[in-house]
């Protein structure tokens, strides 16, 4: 019997022994994404499905470590309806549900990030460029990854004025489009005379053909409209209409989905519409980029912009805004992986410290000078040609960057 | 009689065949790399960030090292404004490590810089050239050591006195053997003419006859200084001083200056060519030298180490902060005052001529470490 229990207790240590090791499971880590659901949803599903796709991916290899600890990431997502108030609300919720992180569009930063900063929880805008939300002094824990309104408006004075254009700086009455106009302002404040009108446009109207016209008559040979989609649509429409065929640049909104739909009877309106925007790929080439999105696509499906090419092809949308979100949830993860504890005045430090690989192969991350991470350089600027855009040619950056496949 | 004529006749002979029967091997010299010790430039405690650089793009480094020094002229406060200019088209993603206490934007710059633990960081896209400049402050405790002079400030009566010494001073190790005179000549001609044009010492070659051999007791080099000046003390009259520290000329030298009060100092300094040691005696050039009397081999080699290892150690100094580009231009002034340190507008050099090839210094340093392990294995079979 002696000799049994003994033998017993052998197997027992040995068994222990081999057994593999593995931390001890921590429970969920919990994102938060508050975004305009209800009032952009193109913007609200991009971020959404990039975040869910890093948490996914990341899950699916066994969670991650923190510490001691292994965790799952758990996705929470809240719908600001484009409104600072359910905003904060939502950060209230968001912060009662223990959440490491909150990524948004930027909808009510100025009103969300107080509460956010006083639980030392960090804040991502993965969409809004507007100068000022983001303030290293003033506001500690927000951060942003997507480029921002001032990179974009001094990359387009650095790129217009050359050009010896009179340049017509136009702008919607929304709070995106004043925003930007404020950067667009300071950005042609050194060389006023390459300015010809400057015009505040109405948000959701559809006819300009009063202020187009006021633009043509100022001698504008050029027009930079800063404003939201319909807006954009708005001004092609009533310049083309005319036969006014301006050459017409845009802020990153110029990319929307919706402008083709809009104009998808006219597909020369489109042709020649230039529109800013943060590059998609890094000097390493396509490869990245486009294993992301395949990996997006077969995850989510096609982004359909709803229009076709010349061709007959149906034309797709490249996941960007997906792609900052995606980004951000894996400088997150090395943040909470250096700090070691989900201690968030910690994490909050650690996001200073780390960087991670972006879906598109560029390094991605933050510092304890600057939030940004995407740099103004990194600003490039796409031409629309039969429904898809591609990279301009009189641009250094923009001319060493390949073109992104937009249709299957 | 004749017997003996023609055996001390064929004596000569019989030696210089000897001689050419020896093995003779091409040892590399010293420079353009390795450097004789670690620092500078300044290493900080953080993971270096990745660098990245396009191919074909290179960065070049300018330097005003601010020191400001206390009342017995110990380092109290130290800044560095580097400027880096990025020449080609791409992207661009570098580091510079560092006890690193806080960075910010330098004049001028097109980017703004990063600060991580210990690092600045610069991430960007040139179009063709780009400034990038940061006024980076240091912890003194670990960048003092590191930097080239050590001023020592005491109070006497009526006055002060300020004693300025070298402190690059470090010991290397130095080989010896049976040169040829011409070909160490004509290296010491080479070398002078890149010392007086401020360039980066080139890798270069000398044929051994025989054995090489490391003597026991290291030399002792330094980087040269030109320090140039001003100490003044409230009532009193400026004192001006202008001075090169080594190249074969005094380390340290003392300054005195009359009045009382708290003294204000003004002083510069930057790294000089080697002239003195390599001035060819008599002559216009070492090849004219030894044509016109002969000087012992072994004292033109000793020369040419000597001061090739002198212009290794001053290369190292005109990179207080790295350069991220091992291949880049670099140069530093350094600044003394007492109190705090304030630095002055940094001059971009010139990328005109110069620099080196990055291939060429990691082809050299592969080089120097065959080299020296076949002459360890030489030396151990000898």
């Amino acid at each position: 019997m002696r000799r049994a229990l003994l033998l017993l207790a052998c197997v027992a240590v040995l068994a222990a022994g081999c057994g593999k090791s593995s931390r001890s499971s921590g429970g969920d880590v919990v994102i938060a994404v508050d975004v305009p659901v209800t009032g952009s949803p193109y913007v609200a599903q991009n971020i959404r499905h990039g975040v869910a796709l890093a948490a996914n991916n990341l899950n699916s290899g066994g969670g991650i470590i923190v510490g001691t600890h292994s965790y799952h990431l758990k996705v929470k997502l809240y719908d600001n309806h484009l409104s600072a108030r359910q905003a904060v609300e939502d950060t209230r919720r968001a912060l009662d549900a223990g959440a490491v992180a909150m990524v948004t569009d930027g909808t009510g930063i100025d009103a969300t990030w107080q509460l956010a900063n006083r639980e030392h929880v960090p804040i991502c805008i993965t969409y809004d460029g507007g100068s000022g939300l983001v303030d290293i002094a003033k506001r500690p824990n927000v951060f942003r990854i997507a480029p921002t309104n001032h990179g974009i408006a001094f990359r387009y004075a650095e790129y217009l004025i050359p050009k010896g254009f009179k340049v017509g700086l136009l702008h919607d009455d929304s709070a995106y489009g004043q925003e930007g106009a404020a950067d667009v302002n300071r950005a042609f404040s050194e060389n006023p005379r390459s300015v010809a009108v400057r015009l505040t446009l109405p948000f959701g109207a559809t006819d300009l053909s009063p202020q187009i016209l006021r633009a043509k008559r100022a001698g504008a040979t050029a027009l930079l409209v800063w404003a939201q989609p319909p807006t954009i649509a708005a001004v092609l429409t009533a310049a083309r209409s005319i036969g006014w065929n301006v050459p017409v640049y845009t802020s990153p909104t110029g990319s929307d989905p919706f402008i083709r739909q809009q104009l998808a009877d006219h597909p020369s309106w489109v042709d020649g519409l230039t529109f800013a925007g943060g590059r998609l790929t890094a000097e390493i080439g396509t490869g990245p980029f486009q294993a992301f999105e395949s990996q997006y696509e077969s995850t989510y499906g096609t982004d359909k912009v709803g229009v076709k090419t010349a061709g007959g092809q149906p034309v797709i949308q490249p996941p960007e805004l997906a792609m900052y979100a995606y980004d951000f949830t894996h400088v997150l993860v090395a943040a909470l992986t250096r700090a070691g504890s989900l201690d968030a005045s910690k994490v909050l430090s650690a996001l200073n410290e780390v960087t991670t690989q972006g879906a598109n192969g560029d390094e991605r991350g933050f510092n304890r000078n600057n939030h940004e991470g995407v740099v103004d350089d990194d600003v490039y600027f796409a031409r629309f040609h039969d429904m898809t855009y591609a990279p301009v040619k009189d641009d250094p950056l923009s001319s060493t960057l390949p073109v992104i496949p937009q249709t299957p | 009689m004749r017997r003996l004529a023609v055996l001390i006749a064929l004596c000569p002979l019989a030696l210089a065949a000897g001689a050419a029967a020896q093995r003779t091997q091409q040892v590399v010299l010293p420079g353009p790399v390795p450097y004789p010790t670690d620092s500078p430039p300044l290493v900080g405690g953080g993971v270096l960030a990745n660098v990245y650089l396009t191919p074909g793009l290179h960065v070049d480094s300018a330097e005003r090292v601010s020191v400001g020094v206390d009342g017995t002229g110990k380092p109290s406060a130290i800044a560095v404004e580097q400027t880096l200019t990025v020449h080609g088209k791409g992207d661009y993603q570098l580091s510079v490590s560092g006890p690193i206490a806080h960075v910010r934007r330098g004049p001028g710059s097109q980017s703004e810089p990063g600060f991580r633990t210990d690092q600045v960081l610069w991430a960007g896209f040139s179009p063709g050239t780009k400034r990038l400049s940061a006024r980076v402050e240091l912890r003194v405790p670990p960048a003092a050591p590191y930097l080239p002079l050590r001023l020592h400030l005491t109070r006497e009566d009526g006055g002060v006195t300020l004693r300025i010494t070298n402190a690059t001073a470090t010991p290397v190790q130095s080989y010896e053997g049976v040169v040829r005179p011409r070909e160490i000549a004509k290296l010491l001609d080479q070398t002078r003419r890149s010392s007086l044009a401020g360039k980066r010492v080139k890798a270069a070659f000398a044929t051994f006859l025989g054995e090489v051999r490391v003597p026991e007791r290291p030399v002792r080099i330094e980087a040269p200084l030109r320090v140039d000046g001003e100490l003044r003390l409230p009532g009193g009259e400026p004192v001006r001083f202008s001075r090169v520290l080594g190249d074969g000329q005094p380390l340290s030298f003392e300054v005195h200056a009359q009045g009382s009060g708290k003294p204000e100092l003004d002083l510069e300094a930057r790294t000089a060519p080697v002239v003195r040691l390599l001035r060819p005696p008599g002559a216009r050039t070492w090849e004219a030298a030894i044509r016109r009397r002969p000087i012992p081999p072994a004292k033109l080699l000793s020369l040419l180490i000597g001061a090739r290892f002198r212009l290794v150690r001053s290369d190292q100094f005109q990179t207080f902060l790295a350069d991220p580009d091992a291949d880049g231009r670099s140069s530093a002034v350094y600044d003394y005052t007492v109190g705090a340190a304030a630095p002055r507008q940094v001059a971009v050099p010139d990328r005109s001529g110069g620099g080196s090839d990055t291939l060429l210094i990691v082809l050299v340093v592969l080089g120097s470490v065959v080299v020296a392990g076949g002459g360890l294995v030489a030396w151990a079979h000898s």
